[in-house]
């Protein structure tokens, strides 16, 4: 079957994998991926691809609490403390 | 701040007035939720941890100008996100890649979808298909990227992704629909074979 019979199909496909296709605005789309074993393919295909993504976490099992505040007290600290006065290179204390 | 759950209304407005302690719950409460998110889009533990401390100071450092139009974490992704893409930008050259889809038409312009066997179900991804995810993720330019874990994975709406991102909606739709065919297409002759 030719692609460009497909292509409005196909472009349906990929915006509305997130949607339910039971809702009224998706009855065509419904109605082709019914007929069509190709459409349907790419269909799945594209809903197995968001779902392999959305399983594959990684757990953070620690904290990094302390490390931020400590590190905002830190800035804080620096901010409240007056820069030294450096002494120009090659100059001698009197 | 209708947006808002009201435990984070109170210790927003808290740690607005330099209470840590307050900061520190709303560290906690969204710690995973950021290091998940980093993680997703660097693919790389440490990098995600990294970027998850720098995304809390700076929250801290910006929290009197969040406003509370958005939720805390939609911010707390914008934030995230820029940190990603600073240190992304910082040590990486990315190579350009097409994300136009050629794959299922044959040179006689027919269409030609080959089926997909049975993925794995579930946390039982194996070693080598994480690996496969990873690369193929990798290859798609962050600013897609960033969109389709967003929308797709972390599960935002549209607009949400739009306000994280300032981009309009019709942009976010078009990044959306190029980075879920890319995935596809990159993935679709290891579920084929």
């Amino acid at each position: 079957m030719k692609f460009t019979r497909h292509k409005k199909y196909l472009l349906q496909v990929c915006k509305k994998v997130d949607r339910d296709l039971d809702s009224p605005t998706c009855k065509k789309l419904r109605e082709h991926l019914k007929k069509c074993p190709d459409c349907a393919a790419y269909y799945d295909s594209l809903k197995k691809t968001i779902a392999l993504y959305r399983n594959y976490d990684i757990e953070y099992k620690g904290s990094c609490c302390k490390e931020v505040l400590a590190r905002i007290e830190l800035e804080k600290a620096l901010r409240a403390t007056p820069a030294r006065k450096t002494r120009p290179r090659g100059s001698r204390r009197s | 701040m209708g947006s808002l759950l009201d435990d984070d209304v109170k210790l927003i407005a808290s740690a607005k007035t330099g209470d840590k302690i307050a900061f520190g719950k709303l560290i906690r409460k969204y710690e995973k939720t950021v290091f998940s998110f980093a993680f997703k889009i660097c693919r790389d533990k440490e990098k995600a941890e990294e970027a998850m401390q720098e995304t809390f100071i700076n929250a801290y450092r910006g929290l009197k100008s969040f406003s509370g139009n958005s939720k805390f974490s939609t911010w707390l992704y914008r934030i995230a996100t820029n940190n990603c893409l600073m240190m992304h930008r910082k040590k990486s050259h990315e190579p350009v890649v097409s994300l136009e889809d050629t794959e299922l038409i044959r040179e006689n312009g027919e269409l030609q979808v080959p089926h997909w066997g049975e993925t794995p179900h579930d946390a039982i991804l194996n070693k080598e298909l994480k690996e496969i995810l990873d690369h193929a993720i990798q290859k798609l330019p962050l600013e897609y990227r960033i969109v389709f874990v967003m929308r797709d994975v972390e599960g935002l709406s549209t607009e949400e992704v739009g306000k994280a991102l300032k981009l309009s909606v019709p942009a976010v739709k078009s990044r959306l629909h190029r980075a879920r065919l890319f995935l596809r297409n990159e993935l679709n002759p290891y579920f084929t074979k």
